[in-house]
């Protein structure tokens, strides 16, 4: 527990930190919105083929920060600071006070998922708050089964990319890659129309959770638990790669 | 010390020329690049394969990666200028070269000089490996074409580089620098894609699009390449500007 308390600390200690907030909070609420203003006229006139994606692909798409997030936990850890102040790396200062490995792995992911449901929770409401703003009646109701949807599939893209950072120790690669797929041109829709394997991918699986998408492949349940999967699977990946790693290389 | 000026420039062009080629984070950024290029334009081509056949154009399919291969060259960008800020590379930097507005000056020319070469030969190989895989289906191309297409890319892929380096230079952070660019091509710009076009056409990387664009296109072309050009050199000439006046008044 006082483990969790300092990775806690740690996190908020971190000036990146308030961009993922920032970004985390807002840009949901702004895709969200921009969506909304887009198909405004066809949702009036009863037309619009996308009703139950209204408000959720804000979600789906605005994930940034979570990802900054998952990212910027690990990555501060392996900061080699100047050398003016001795050149040290914040990692070894940490594993001297928290001397299992599992321990403080465990510590920090679970600092990573209460930030990101808190996190998941505001999104939400901003995102809501937004979408009624512009439709005003014609909200299509939010319900609860999907949201608690978008708050899996927010918890798990965190843990997604701090299992990715545990692996490769530098924040960049990650981040480019996690941030280029929640865009509008995704590695995984790209790949999704060469094979259909590519529907198991995590993102993919994802959005199964909260949003109807027009080829519906896996239920919201199952799709959750392919999610889940892959961020088991990483996990322990990184557990065991960084159980056995040289702290110093 | 006194040099002639020429020489000096000379000097600091070389030092910073190597200081860019043995930063090793640029090679795998550029490697990484590289092979992944390659893995999109498999992925591309097996995707048009499948489509109609002899209707796509081999430009289009070959290009179609540019949108992730701008990722990295904004990386490229951006290490170029934050490298110096970690360990406090820019302190000794700014003794031996003490004029600002020189050294960050040559420092975008010498990142220029590594991109022009690695964004042709980038986007030339995508091109290729779909020119060799789609000979049989797909509309055969005039050469000039090509060639001028391809330098439009080269163009855009370094007018983006050097845009990332201006950032770069302004936040002397990598993390928030990449997180801005990102959002900006990635997210920001697709979102936008409802603007009218009239004011569309002036953002930096739909300016750049045109430059690379096919002029056989059935689009709507609101820009001719050279327009694209001139708009997405004056945005990245602001930002440099910006970036050279900061850097002059900020302390290190």
């Amino acid at each position: 527990m006082r483990a969790f308390n300092a990775e806690l600390s740690k996190l908020f200690s971190l000036p990146g930190i308030w961009l993922a907030f920032l970004i985390g909070a807002f840009a949901p609420a702004v895709i969200a919105a921009l969506d909304s203003m887009a198909q405004k006229e066809e949702i009036i006139a009863g037309v619009s083929t996308r009703l139950s994606e209204v408000g959720y692909i804000g979600l789906a798409l605005g994930v940034q920060g979570v990802i900054i997030l998952g990212v910027l936990a690990v990555s501060s850890e392996y900061l080699t600071e100047s050398s003016e102040s001795g050149g040290g790396q914040q990692i070894t200062t940490s594993l001297t006070v928290v001397s299992s490995r599992l321990h403080f792995l465990l510590a920090k992911a679970g600092a990573v998922t209460v930030i990101s449901i808190l996190l998941s929770v505001v999104a939400i409401m901003t995102t809501v708050s937004a979408t009624h703003l512009v439709l005003g009646e014609y909200t299509p109701a939010f319900e609860w089964p999907k949201l608690l949807g978008a708050v899996c599939f927010w918890a798990f893209t965190a843990l997604l990319a701090f299992g990715i950072t545990v692996l490769t120790k530098h924040g960049m690669i990650p981040l480019a890659v996690l941030i280029i797929n929640t865009s509008f041109v995704s590695f995984s829709f790209l790949l999704s129309k060469v094979t259909k394997l590519a529907l198991y991918l995590p993102d993919r699986a994802g959005f199964e959770m909260f949003m109807f998408l027009s080829n519906r492949f896996l239920t919201p349940f199952t799709g959750g638990l392919v999610m889940f999967a892959w961020v088991v699977v990483l996990f322990i990946a990184a557990a065991i790669v960084f159980h056995r790693r040289d702290v110093a290389s | 010390m006194s040099f002639p000026s020429s020489k000096k420039i000379t000097r600091i062009l070389g030092a910073e020329l190597d200081k860019l080629v043995t930063l090793p984070s640029i090679w795998l950024t550029l490697t990484g690049t590289f092979i992944l290029n390659l893995l999109l334009a498999a992925a591309f081509t097996s995707v048009g394969l499948q489509g109609a056949a002899g209707t796509q154009s081999i430009l289009n399919i070959g290009l179609a990666s540019m949108r992730y291969l701008q990722a990295g060259f904004i990386i490229l960008g951006i290490l170029a200028t934050c490298s110096e800020y970690t360990g406090g590379q820019i302190r000794s930097t700014l003794t031996t070269i003490p004029w600002r507005g020189v050294q960050l000056s040559t420092k975008h020319f010498a990142l220029a000089i590594i991109t022009i070469p690695a964004a042709f030969i980038m986007a030339a190989s995508g091109v290729l490996y779909t020119f060799t895989m789609m000979r049989d289906t797909a509309v055969v191309i005039e050469i000039d074409t090509m060639i001028k297409t391809l330098l439009g890319t080269t163009g855009y892929l370094t007018c983006t580089t050097l845009l990332s380096a201006a950032i770069g230079a302004l936040f002397r952070r990598t993390t928030p620098a990449l997180v801005v660019l990102l959002g900006y091509y990635f997210v920001v710009s697709p979102l936008t894609r409802d603007f009218p076009p009239r004011i569309r056409k002036f953002f930096p990387d739909t300016a750049g699009y045109y430059m690379y664009l096919p002029p056989s296109s059935v689009k709507l072309n609101f820009l001719t390449p050279m327009q694209g050009a001139g708009i997405s050199m004056l945005w990245t000439l602001i930002f440099i500007t910006v970036a050279i006046v900061l850097f002059r008044k900020r302390d290190a």
